[in-house]
């Protein structure tokens, strides 16, 4: 994605053993864990807007991946998540598997076409890209899921 | 067999994205040359210009939202699909505009 891509997710913000009931009990995990690092002010309130983008289209797009994301007056900083269930989760997904490799993506109204917003477009466009997403769902650690991150980042 | 389109979903976030890397990588199998203009929260990139459009043989609309300068693609075959369809099927969006651009 490029070089800042360690500022941009760091192991902070993967989580390899969530244990979320649910579609909405997952994106409420993660988004206590956006509050408590910082990149949202409130927790509920965020979780409330990316439910409302889940409403008008399913983002569970397949091969147990789902990339709920936000736009979201109360992002700070525009970031995103890595987050494994240990359990598959039902999200409708376009292909109908349930989901347990998601990338929760939250977006600030303020941030138009800066690098932010590319690196969660550039890693849109990976997740068609079928070893990426294998590679993704066998780390088996933080650090392996930052180096698959940040060697596809380097090759661009 | 040259194809050009435009994708742009609702937050333009990720879907706008992934429908062109889906799209750009069965064209690819099918042997076809691609171009994607993405309408997204960045803004108009790749875009594609008027020589481009008239020379190709057929256009992709992979869009949930308006097409911004529509009028560019007057007379032009155009294949219109939501931007979940070519991400969950890229194969066969793919197909139906190589079909159409043959007349089939």
């Amino acid at each position: 994605m490029n070089d800042n891509i360690s500022e941009f997710i760091s192991e902070k913000n993967i989580v390899l053993n969530l244990r979320a009931l649910n579609q909405s009990d997952a994106i409420q995990k993660l988004a206590v864990i956006l509050k408590e690092n910082g990149y949202v002010d409130d927790a509920v309130a965020f979780q409330r807007d990316v439910l409302e983008r889940e409403k008008a289209s399913t983002t569970g797009i397949g091969n147990e991946l789902a990339i709920p994301h936000g736009k979201s007056a109360h992002v700070i900083q525009t970031t995103m998540m890595f987050a494994r269930n240990e359990e598959g989760i039902e999200w409708n997904s376009l292909d109908g598997s349930k989901v347990k490799n998601i990338f929760l993506m939250a977006v600030s109204p303020e941030d138009k076409g800066n690098e932010h917003l590319r690196m969660l477009a550039t890693l849109s466009g990976e997740l068609m890209d079928d070893d990426f997403v294998e590679a993704i769902k066998k780390a088996d650690s933080k650090e392996n899921i930052l180096k698959i991150l940040q060697k596809r980042g380097n090759e661009r | 067999m040259k194809i050009v389109g435009i994708t742009a979903c609702i937050a333009g976030i990720a879907h706008t994205y992934m429908a062109a890397a889906n799209l750009k990588k069965f064209a690819k199998k099918e042997n076809c040359e691609i171009k994607i203009e993405t309408q997204g929260a960045m803004g108009i990139e790749n875009e594609l210009t008027q020589a481009e459009i008239d020379e190709a043989d057929v256009v992709i609309f992979a869009v949930d939202t308006t097409v911004q300068n529509e009028e560019r693609f007057a007379r032009k075959k155009i294949l219109e699909v939501g931007t979940s369809k070519v991400v969950k099927d890229g194969k066969t969006t793919i197909e139906d505009a190589i079909k159409l651009a043959k007349g089939e």
